[in-house]
C-alpha cells in the first residue's frame, strides 16, 4: 500500500535535516535549543493509551478467550483447545468459510477491474464529468442499511429484477433472491460491489491522473493505437493502484455485515453467513464468547495469509 | 489527433447509463417512499412514478420510531468522536514526524499494527474490554474505541513531515514552548489533512452499524442507522414507511457530501498519492 510504502523515515526535525552529517544522527539528540527530551513522549500518552486500552489489551484477551469456554454469566472455563475442534467438526463453521470464500472470489473481480473501466470512462476532460464521478461516489458515502434496503425492493419476488427477467425470457417464474440458498450470497455480494465502485474508482481515478499526457502523445506519434496505448502505458502505470484495490478488496470482503444483517439476516439456514457474520452470531446471539474468539483467531490467521500474499504479489510485481 | 466526432457523445451516452444503475436505488427509495396508500409498492410491471404523491409515509416513519431522537444521537456521536480521533491522531503523528527520539520506530510499528488487528476479529475482546471499563451501553462505549486511528496518524505524519524546518525554527527563536508550537504553528499547516480525516470521520460514524449494535442495549442511544434497522425489522411489511425512513437517515450524510463535494473526492485521491 501507498500509505504504508511511503511511511518510511523522512525528515526529523526540529533541524533541518539536508546537512546533517552522521555524527549529529542518532536517537534522542538533544538540540540547539535545548529543548526536553520527555516533549515527544508527552505528545504520545494519548495516543499509546488508546492504543493500549482498545487495540493490544483486546487483542491479547482475544488469543487468551480462545481457549477458554465462556458465556458472560458463568466465570471462564479453560478448555485447551476444544473451541478450535468444535470449530473443524461445525458444519455451520465450514459452511461460513466457504461463504467468505465465495463472497471473496465473487467480490474481488469485480471491484478491481469494473472500477478501472469507470475510471478511464470518466477520466476525461469534458464538461459535466464531474457530476458523473460525484454520482457513481454516492453509494460510498450512503449507510449500508438504507442501501440495502432499497435493494431488498430490487431483489423483491414481485420487484424490478424479477420482473426484467420474466419479460426476457429467463426465467419462468420470480426468484426468491434473499430467501434461495443459492442466490441469497450473491444478491449480498451484488449489493457491498455496488457500494464500493465509486471507492475504487477515485483510487484508479488518481492513477490515471499521475500518468503523464505526453506518453500518450509520444505513443500516438509512434502509431500505437488505442488498444495499444492502454496495454502498453495505462495498464504497467497503473499497476501500483491495482495492488491497492487487490489488497482493500479483500479487507473490505470480509467486513461486509449490515449489509447480511439487513437483507438476508445470514440466511437462508446460513447460506449467506460469511465468518465475520458467524462470529457474531455465535457471540452476541448464542453467547459461546469463547468458541467466538476461537473462530476470530481462524479469521484472523487466514487475513494475515491474505495480506502476506497479497503483499509480496504486488511488491513482486510494482517493483 | 484529432479525436473522432463521435467519441464524445458515445462517453456521455456509456457515463448516463452507468449512473441510471447508481442512481436507480435512491429513485426506488424516493418512488416507494412518496406512494399513496392505494397504488401497489411492488407489480408487474412495476409503476414507477407515485401518483399522487404522498408525504404521510414520511411523517408516519417519522412517528413510528424516535426518528428525531436518533438523528440527534448520531449528530451526538459525529460531534464527539470526530475531534477526538483528530486530536488523538494529531498528538501522535506530530512526535512520529517532527522529533527523534529513542523509541520512535517501536511506536511507528506499534500504530502500524493496528492495520491488522481487523475490527470484526477485534469485535468480541474489545467488547469484553468496554463492559470490564462499565461503558457497554453507554455514549463513551460507542465513541472511545474511534478514537485512534492509524490511517489519520499516517495521513497526519507525512503533512507533519512536510512543514519546512523554518516555521517551528523561528517560532522557538521567539521563544514559544514545544506544546505551543504544535498547537499555534504546525496545526494550522495540516488543516487540509485534518478537513479530510473530518470528513471521512463524519461519514464513517454516522454508518458505523457493527459497534453501536454490540455495545448499546438501550434503543434511547442508537444511532441513526441502527434505528433504521430497526424500524426495518418491526416494519418491514409496510414498504413506503421504511423506505420513508431510508429516506431520512441517509439524508443528512448525502446532503453533507453533496456540499463537500471537491473535499471529498481529491481529499481521498489525496490520500492514495501519499
Amino acid at each position: 500500500m501507498t500509505t504504508i510504502a511511503s511511511a518510511a523515515p523522512t525528515a526529523t526535525s526540529p533541524v533541518p535535516a539536508p546537512s546533517d552529517g552522521p555524527a549529529r544522527r542518532g536517537p534522542a539528540r538533544g538540540n540547539a535549543v535545548g529543548q526536553a527530551r520527555w516533549i515527544p513522549y508527552a505528545f504520545l500518552i494519548p495516543g499509546l493509551a488508546f492504543l493500549g486500552v482498545f487495540f493490544a489489551w483486546p487483542a491479547f484477551t482475544a488469543i487468551q478467550l480462545a481457549f477458554y469456554r465462556y458465556d458472560v454469566v458463568s466465570p471462564p472455563e479453560f478448555i485447551g483447545l476444544d473451541n478450535f475442534a468444535t470449530a473443524f467438526t461445525s458444519p455451520d463453521f465450514w459452511q461460513a468459510l466457504r461463504n467468505s470464500a465465495l463472497f471473496l472470489l465473487m467480490y474481488l473481480p469485480l471491484v478491481v477491474f469494473l472500477p478501472l473501466l469507470l475510471a478511464v470512462l470518466v477520466n476525461a476532460k469534458i464538461r459535466a464529468v464531474s457530476t458523473f464521478r460525484l454520482l457513481y461516489y454516492l453509494p460510498v458515502v450512503t449507510p449500508m442499511v438504507a442501501i440495502a434496503i432499497a435493494w431488498s425492493y430490487v431483489f423483491h419476488p414481485r420487484g424490478g429484477l424479477n420482473w426484467a427477467l420474466l419479460e426476457l425470457g429467463v426465467v419462468d417464474e420470480p426468484i426468491q433472491f434473499l430467501l434461495d440458498s443459492t442466490w441469497a450470497l450473491p444478491a449480498v455480494v451484488a449489493v457491498e460491489v455496488w457500494h464500493g465502485l465509486g471507492y475504487f474508482m477515485v483510487i484508479y481515478l488518481a492513477g490515471l491522473q499521475a500518468i503523464p499526457q505526453d506518453l500518450y502523445a509520444a505513443a500516438a506519434l509512434d502509431g500505437a493505437g488505442w488498444w495499444r496505448q492502454l496495454t502498453s502505458i495505462t495498464m504497467p502505470l497503473i499497476r501500483p493502484y491495482f495492488a491497492v484495490c487487490l489488497v482493500l478488496g479483500g479487507v473490505f470482503s470480509m467486513q461486509a455485515f449490515a449489509s447480511i444483517y439487513v437483507l438476508t439476516g445470514g440466511g437462508p439456514q446460513g447460506g449467506s453467513s460469511t465468518l465475520g457474520f458467524y462470529i457474531w452470531s455465535e457471540a452476541f446471539q448464542r453467547f459461546n464468547f469463547g468458541y467466538a474468539s476461537a473462530v476470530g483467531l481462524i479469521l484472523w490467521a487466514l487475513l494475515l495469509t491474505f495480506a502476506a500474499v497479497s503483499h509480496r504479489l504486488s511488491r513482486g510485481d510494482a517493483a | 489527433m484529432r479525436p473522432r466526432s463521435w467519441a464524445i457523445p458515445v462517453r456521455y451516452v456509456a457515463m448516463a447509463a452507468v449512473a441510471l444503475l447508481f442512481v436507480g436505488p435512491f429513485l426506488i427509495l424516493f418512488t416507494t417512499a412518496l406512494k399513496p396508500s392505494d397504488q401497489q409498492v411492488f407489480s408487474f410491471p412495476p409503476s414507477l412514478l407515485p401518483w399522487p404523491p404522498a408525504v404521510d409515509h414520511l411523517v408516519e416513519a417519522w412517528h413510528a420510531i424516535p426518528f428525531g431522537r436518533y438523528l440527534l444521537n448520531s449528530l451526538i456521536y459525529v460531534v464527539a468522536t470526530v475531534p477526538l480521533y483528530m486530536t488523538v491522531s494529531a498528538l501522535t503523528a506530530y512526535p512520529l514526524a517532527r522529533y527523534a527520539f529513542r523509541g520512535r520506530q517501536l511506536c511507528f510499528y506499534l500504530i502500524l499494527s493496528i492495520l491488522f488487528l481487523s475490527p470484526e476479529v477485534m469485535l468480541i475482546p474489545r467488547f469484553l474490554v468496554v463492559s470490564e471499563l462499565g461503558l457497554t451501553d453507554t455514549f463513551l462505549g460507542v465513541i472511545l474505541p474511534s478514537g485512534l486511528s492509524a490511517s489519520g496518524v499516517f495521513l497526519l505524519r507525512q503533512a507533519f513531515a512536510a512543514i519546512p524546518a523554518e516555521l517551528p525554527d523561528s517560532a522557538r527563536v521567539d521563544g514559544a514552548n514545544e506544546f505551543r508550537i504544535f498547537w499555534s504553528v504546525m496545526l494550522p499547516q495540516v488543516r487540509p489533512t485534518l478537513a479530510v480525516l473530518g470528513i471521512f470521520g463524519f461519514v464513517s460514524v454516522w454508518n458505523n452499524f457493527v459497534w453501536p449494535l454490540v455495545v448499546l442495549k438501550d434503543s434511547d442511544k442508537y444511532p441513526i442507522a441502527l434505528g433504521l434497522a430497526y424500524l426495518d425489522s418491526t416494519l418491514g411489511a409496510d414498504a413506503r414507511t421504511v423506505a420513508a425512513g431510508a429516506l431520512i437517515a441517509l439524508a443528512p450524510v448525502v446532503i453533507v457530501f453533496l456540499a463537500m463535494q471537491r473535499q471529498f473526492i481529491e481529499g481521498m485521491q489525496g490520500s492514495m498519492k501519499g
